[in-house]
């Protein structure tokens, strides 16, 4: 996929019932029929026009153009995980707020991305039938990016126009959720491992195994992202999760969890709502995720990060367009904004995840000398070997992965 | 025209209306099913605006007889309609939507093919949920009743003049989210919090222990946690209508009772509760019903092991995308629930309400 496909959502209307189209979108994105086969089979329909449009859409929104605001200016709309940009406090201007200052864009940003799947299922009825959704950019994590560029609901991204794409780190070139990198660019990066309260265990951490002691029996937490769970469980036992294939490759971990959560050593899973847990005790021990570690460790030092000796499970929010997306020249804007080094330092020294920028570490040195020196927002090669990203999964593969674990965590 | 629909209506006007009211309730039901689509959904809704444009003719033209008898269905019409397009297509929609499969994984659209094997898996994968589901809101259930009658009663007959004073405080948590209640009992019940606190004060944590009501020195996440917050967040559901069966009790009842030489006790148990009962009945469908179908508290309160059928709906809703097996669920949820009121109404209901 190295041009640019035309998007089968656009064009002139065609004689296909709402029906047709819906069962044809549907089986598009049933993966296996391709682009081609999808025209073909609108064709063949003695329609008026080889493609059909979206019903729904309303008119005067051409899907995939810049209709912008005209000339400078115009509006974008960005959905972000919460806490998960600098705001304008203590005299401090955000990110977003200079963005503004800067271009003139009149920009929405909301904190309403606060799961992957549930965030899927809000847009799944829209995407999967073609429609846009609202915002022009959201946060998938790699994982559902990937999901998302299988079923073919993004647009491509206008890297021509993001000029400071080039900063973006060499680790995360081309990565594997991303095979061509034409679709994503990283937002923050980060690492789930261990995260505890010592003064709630009694002592300091450094295995996996700890998370299964009797002792902490009931103090234990896990999150509800599959992939860090079962990913850092895998690791532990000596699995590469970089190169999983299939569900029994990970049976192992799924084994270890359902054990320590049908013997109660498990209190609960938890997303992005352990803070408060962790820091008055209720959990001793749980997987959690650097940079949130690090936000409460300021609040609470007894409550630490540690990456596992088996290694620590890295992932990555992304930045990506929803198909549709309407004010593509804003977000091109503003990707090339939060890809200038200058602009990620703020962020970084704000958010406490890794930059997916280079050359931020030299002017985080400027703002916070300790935090440029952290490893854990500025992980060394050593600590970065010790990583590994989930491999993305088949479809298929991904559903037993998903049904198994959500059997675990009880839903 | 009209002189011949009200010469007709003279006749059987009872069967107009009803006959207005079918069409009318089921056209909408169609429109909102998707059955009925494009310009023949427009013609089914222009059917019905019409059958209720005819029935205001036929009310406000025809004989006095014709009006008497048509009124009913008139009446009856704003409810009808209201719940053939949200309640009987919606639900038309989820059986249907639970004899379906998925084309693929993500699909948006489930194709209708008599699929059972959504209700074989409902039953056979989530046979724990469903039994907490009905043993925590069995066991809440009853915890109001033991709470919310004395509290009733006491409103009712020793209430006075802050009878409504009280109520009002019953009433009172609902100004603040159901959410946000039960997520503060988060912090409440804390292992460091003040219920855990004043527990271990008065060293009374073994004793919770052996009543399985604390593990491990814990109060959250625990089922009797969920049961807590079950019984919690239900209880004036509870007690409103005990109290409202309480407040009609005449007190001479009670009286005449004493005269013929009974006890104040079984003045109670022979008068009193009997006259309760439609309340109780009502308190137990109000609480039941939808703490059998809840999933915040065991959300919030619960563990990985106290979650109930209302979570695995919405996790197979919003996380594994299964929308047929959750409408599945869904409807065995249903099925259930209607079987046990059934049966609770034929033992314990009453004239009023069964």
């Amino acid at each position: 996929m190295t041009t640019r496909r035309p998007n089968p959502f656009t064009g002139p209307r065609s004689a296909m019932t709402r029906r047709q189209l819906l069962m044809r979108a549907g089986a598009l994105g049933a993966a296996g029929m391709t682009l081609p086969a999808f025209l073909a089979a609108c064709g063949s329909d003695g329609g008026s026009g080889a493609s059909a449009t979206t019903p729904g859409t309303t008119p005067g929104t051409t899907p995939g153009t810049t209709p912008g605001g005209g000339g400078a200016g115009g509006s974008l709309f960005f959905e972000n995980w919460p806490s998960y940009i600098d705001p304008t406090e203590d005299g401090a201007t955000g990110t977003v707020d200079r963005f503004k200052e800067a271009t003139g864009i009149d920009m929405r940003y909301t904190e309403a991305y606060n799961d992957n799947n549930e965030y899927f299922a809000k847009i799944q009825p829209l995407l999967g039938r073609g429609e846009p959704i609202d915002p022009d950019i959201i946060a998938p994590t790699s994982w559902l990016a990937n999901r998302l560029i299988r079923l073919e609901w993004l647009d491509k991204l206008p890297l021509d126009q993001v000029p400071n794409a080039a900063n973006l780190r060499a680790d995360l070139q081309n990565p594997a959720w991303d095979p061509t990198g034409e679709y994503s660019l990283p937002w923050q990066t980060g690492f789930a491992g261990i995260a505890y309260n010592s003064d709630a265990t009694g002592r300091e951490i450094t295995s996996v195994d700890d998370l299964f002691d009797p002792e902490f029996a009931g103090k234990v937490g896990a999150l509800t992202e599959m992939r860090d769970t079962i990913g850092v469980i895998a690791m532990s036992l000596g699995i590469d999760i970089s190169t999983l294939t299939t569900f029994d490759e990970a049976k192992p971990a799924f084994d270890k969890l359902q054990e320590a959560k049908d013997s109660g050593q498990i209190r609960r899973f938890h997303g992005n709502d352990y803070f408060d847990d962790l820091s008055n005790g209720n959990l001793a021990i749980t997987i959690g995720w650097s940079g949130d570690v690090a936000a409460i460790a300021r609040d609470n030092p007894a409550v630490k990060f540690v990456f596992p000796e088996s290694g620590a499970t890295s992932w990555a929010d992304t930045m990506v367009l929803p198909k549709g997306a309407k004010n593509v020249a804003q977000a091109a804007e503003w990707m090339n904004f939060v890809y200038d080094p200058v602009q990620a330092a703020q962020i970084t020294a704000w958010v406490g995840y890794v930059s997916p920028v280079d050359g931020v570490q030299d002017e985080v040195a400027k703002l916070d000398p300790d935090l440029a020196n952290d490893p854990l927002v500025f992980p060394d090669d050593a600590t970065l070997a010790n990583t590994q990203g989930f491999a993305p999964l088949a479809e298929d593969v991904e559903a037993e992965y998903d049904a198994a674990f959500s059997a675990i965590t009880g839903a | 025209m009209s002189s011949a629909v009200v010469r007709w209506g003279v006749r059987r006007p009872e069967m107009l209306g009803l006959g207005a009211l079918l069409l009318a309730g089921g056209l909408l039901a169609a429109v909102g099913t998707r059955l009925l689509t494009g310009p023949l959904a427009v013609l089914a809704l222009g059917t019905v605006f019409a059958s209720i444009v005819a029935l205001v003719v036929v009310a406000t033209m025809g004989t006095p007889e014709t009006r008497r008898k048509i009124a009913p269905y008139g009446l009856l019409k704003p409810g009808m309609l209201w719940l053939a397009l949200f309640y009987l297509a919606p639900l038309f929609t989820l059986l249907r939507l639970s004899l379906s499969t998925l084309p693929s994984r993500f699909a948006v659209e489930a194709n209708f093919d008599w699929n059972f094997d959504n209700y074989v898996t409902a039953f056979t994968d989530f046979g724990p949920q469903f039994q907490r589901a009905f043993m925590y809101s069995g066991i809440a259930t009853i915890l109001t009743i033991a709470i919310g009658y004395p509290l009733a009663y006491v409103i009712a007959f020793r209430g006075g003049k802050f009878r409504n004073l009280l109520l009002g405080l019953v009433v009172i948590p609902f100004f603040t989210s159901y959410l946000i209640r039960t997520i503060a009992w988060r912090s409440i019940l804390s292992d460091n919090g003040i219920a855990t606190g004043m527990i271990g004060k008065f060293r009374l944590t073994w004793m919770l222990e052996t009543m399985g009501m604390m593990d491990n020195g814990r109060l959250i996440n625990t089922p009797a946690a969920v049961i807590f917050g079950l019984t919690y967040n239900f209880l004036p559901f509870m007690i409103l209508p005990i109290y409202v069966s309480l407040e009609k009790v005449d007190v001479r009842l009670v009286d005449a009772a004493k005269d013929l030489y009974s006890t104040s006790t079984s003045a109670f148990r022979k008068v009193v509760v009997p006259l309760s009962l439609p309340g109780v009945f009502a308190g137990t469908l109000l609480t039941f019903i939808p703490a059998a179908g809840d999933f915040v508290n065991a959300l919030y309160l619960g563990s990985p092991n106290t979650t109930m059928i209302g979570n695995s709906i919405q996790d197979q809703f919003l996380v594994q995308n299964n929308v047929p097996l959750a409408s599945a669920m869904s409807f065995v949820l249903m099925l259930i629930i209607t079987v046990f009121v059934i049966i609770y109404s034929r033992f314990f209901g009453t004239e009023d309400l069964a």
